[in-house]
């Protein structure tokens, strides 16, 4: 059944491409299947993509992504500190294909909202009924951080061969050195992610570089789970004592980045200036480059949508999920993406058959690991309340929890990983 | 103190009542700003709560994050819940919402939810279809069921009449006994060890109280490995 329709859509799509021309939707028969593009196969696309397929078999569903394999951001910080593989964070898409979505690997490099197509750099151009968008994120600048700089400092933000080149400079650095990490500002993705990449940091440097410490530079004075994560570097870190192995220098003490200079290998700041052989920058965010190049961001980077179904307020038809739009309440993350994923993807189904969009609900769990057996989690349901995401449950572990139950929440937080991975992906 | 928390419930009343949150904020007598949007965000959570239930199938994909797709978990330490009775489900819930079933994270979550969201949850999951454990290339924390241990679990089990409840090797699925068959190891080790901590696991009926304090850990491991390894 779904190889029928995909091959015919196959056979469609390469028509069309053979014609080099595109039918205009408004042509094609009322019985026609409806089609689905998603761009972006990451946490947000590829649920998308397969939830629609789930709740309706007969529309059609074809995902572009760029790349033929997906590295998960989630749990890469632990292949900086040594204790995991990149292999592992690898994935593909033959799930997907099993649940008859069209996949394929090419980079989307237009869109059309008026005549709605995509083109792709492959030269391929596709139609859709509706679009979903979720390319994750892009970066602002930074002076000084150009592409030539990015060589030799990462970001490591998405993860892949920046996560291992970054690995390798921190265990390559000489013990006395800092490991210096410049946080970046709200919003981004991941907001507890630069505190779990330093604090596993630490625990590297604990064991290997004892006169070495993380210094975090913040354009921020405070940040996620603070509580959580300070506690956790007194226990094991001596934070805030004279040898402690990280050190937070907050906005409000001059943590705000000016410029970088990546031959010196220096970072400025307003008030000082910081060296090492291991800088890891993580710029401001704005949303994956194709959003802002189809017009769907604000003057902020992001896409403003209609948090209901995920339309975007200025492209109709186009649905934007993920890091890339704009979510207030929801933080950017991994679950978060999935969890607005299914929201849009049965708001697309009801709409493409006609039906009320229907009643949204939301969850956001995210774990993060102060060291290999000492975990933390975050956690929220919501609801749509007048247009608004509201949380109306929540919160996070508790701040004087057994070091067992710490340790739980590391065995979770990879279960998570495994469970939230087959879900996207299986 | 006590005053400030008898204004949010004069607000989110009010706001139920239909009256709007400005008139009843004028009313007061003048609250500061941080008071003010302390209780608007009150008022939007209790307003939310009330608003009408999404349906089961949206509600319970939000599960799947963590449990897998429709309740069949890929994680080791995370329990699959698909195919288990409504009734079940929802007591489950019930029990982490009010604190009698300790956690780490569901009880932050089950809050999230009225009764008629989690029945909606349990029915839908209900009746999705069992699956058992198996493990992804990826996982690097799954343990193996171990077949030595899982033997020894099975004489332990038949010594303490478990099958009496837990029929057919682990199998049987009813409104107070879970399926355990073809469980993650990892998830029942957990709750071996939280049976030996009293802080850590509901009150248990007498019978199933009686062999948690006669079994030792590692006995309790071994009745891990054996109703795992049934599938
Ligand atoms: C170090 C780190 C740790 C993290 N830890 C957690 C965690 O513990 N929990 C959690 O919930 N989240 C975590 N996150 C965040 C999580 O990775 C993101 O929130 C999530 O990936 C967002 O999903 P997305 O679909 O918006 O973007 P992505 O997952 O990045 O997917 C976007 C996809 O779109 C593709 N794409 C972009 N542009 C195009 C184009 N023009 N054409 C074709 N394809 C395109 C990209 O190749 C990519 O595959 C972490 C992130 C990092 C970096």
């Amino acid at each position: 059944m779904s190889n029928i329709t995909r091959r015919g859509f196959v056979k469609l799509t390469g028509g069309i491409a053979a014609l080099g021309m595109v039918t205009l939707p408004a042509r094609r028969g009322w019985s026609a299947p409806k089609r689905v593009v998603v761009i972006g196969g990451g946490y947000g696309g590829s649920i998308a993509a397969k939830y629609i397929r789930l709740s309706d078999p007969n529309i059609q569903v074809t995902l572009i992504e760029q790349n033929k394999d997906y590295y998960s951001g989630p749990l890469s910080n632990w292949i900086i500190a040594g204790f995991r593989k990149l292999e592992v964070q690898k994935w593909g898409y033959d799930g997907l294909k099993k649940h008859g979505v069209n996949v394929v690997i090419d980079q989307v490099n237009a869109i059309d909202p008026a005549k709605k197509t995509v083109g792709t750099a492959g030269g391929k151009s596709f139609e859709y009924d509706k679009l979903i968008v979720s390319p994750g994120i892009g970066f602002k600048d930074i002076e000084g951080y150009d592409a030539e700089a990015q060589k030799k400092i990462v970001h490591a933000w998405f993860a892949g061969p920046q996560t291992t080149q970054l690995a390798s400079q921190l265990a390559a650095m000489p013990d006395g050195e800092p490991f210096i990490m410049v946080a970046p500002p709200d919003p981004y993705r991941c907001p507890p992610g630069p505190y779990e990449r330093a604090s596993l940091v630490a625990h590297y440097l604990k064991k290997n570089k004892p006169k070495s410490k993380v210094i975090i530079l913040d354009p921020k004075d405070k940040f996620s789970k603070q509580g959580l994560f300070t506690g956790g570097w007194q226990k094991l870190y001596g934070y805030e004592t004279p040898n402690s192995l990280i050190e937070w220098v907050p906005a409000a003490q001059g943590g705000k980045i000016t410029r970088v200079d990546a031959k010196t290998m220096t970072v400025y700041t307003d008030m000082s200036e910081f060296k090492s052989s291991c800088i890891n920058i993580i710029p401001p965010n704005k949303a994956g480059a194709i959003a802002e190049k189809a017009g769907l961001t604000d003057d902020k980077g992001f896409c403003p949508v209609n948090l209901e179904t995920f339309e975007s307020k200025i492209h109709k038809d186009i649905h934007v999920i993920g890091d890339a739009c704009v979510a207030p309440g929801l933080p950017k993350s991994g679950y978060a993406a999935n969890s607005e994923a299914k929201v849009c993807a049965a708001a697309v189904v009801n709409q493409l058959n006609g039906k009320p969009v229907g009643i949204p609900s939301y969850v956001n769990t995210c774990y993060s690991l102060i060291s290999p057996e000492y975990g933390i989690s975050v956690a929220g349901v919501y609801k749509l309340h007048e247009g608004k995401i509201v949380e109306v449950a929540g919160g996070v572990s508790d701040g004087k929890a057994e070091e067992f139950v710490r340790k739980q929440e590391a065995l979770y937080n990879e279960s998570w990983y495994q469970s939230i991975m087959a879900d996207t992906f299986g | 103190m006590q005053l400030k928390k008898l204004h949010m419930l004069i607000v989110a009343g009010g706001l139920l009542a239909g009256t709007t949150f400005a008139v009843v904020a004028q009313a007061a007598d003048a609250p500061s700003a941080a008071d003010a949007e302390k209780a608007a965000k009150e008022a939007a959570k209790a307003a939310a709560i009330a608003a009408p239930p999404a349906d089961g199938a949206i509600l319970a994909n939000t599960c799947a994050g963590c449990h897998g797709t429709n309740g069949v978990s890929a994680g080791p330490a995370m329990p699959t819940i698909a195919g288990m009775p409504t009734t079940y489900l929802q007591k489950i819930m019930a029990d982490f919402k009010s604190g009698k079933r300790p956690s780490t994270i569901m009880g932050r979550i089950a809050k999230g939810y009225t009764e008629e969201e989690t029945k909606r949850i349990s029915d839908y999951l209900s009746k999705a279809k069992w699956g058992d454990s198996v493990s992804h290339a990826n996982s690097v924390t799954a343990t193996k069921v171990n077949a030595e241990k899982a033997k020894k679990g099975k004489k332990l089990v038949d010594a303490q009449k478990c099958s009496k409840c837990h029929e057919d090797d682990g199998l049987t699925q009813d409104e107070d006994t879970p399926r355990m068959a073809g469980q993650w190891v990892d998830y029942l080790l957990i709750k071996m060890q939280d049976f030996k901590n009293q802080h850590l696991t509901i009150p248990q009926p007498e019978k199933m109280q009686r062999a948690i304090e006669k079994l030792s850990l590692q006995e309790l491991e071994d009745v891990a490995h054996f109703y795992a390894s049934k599938k």
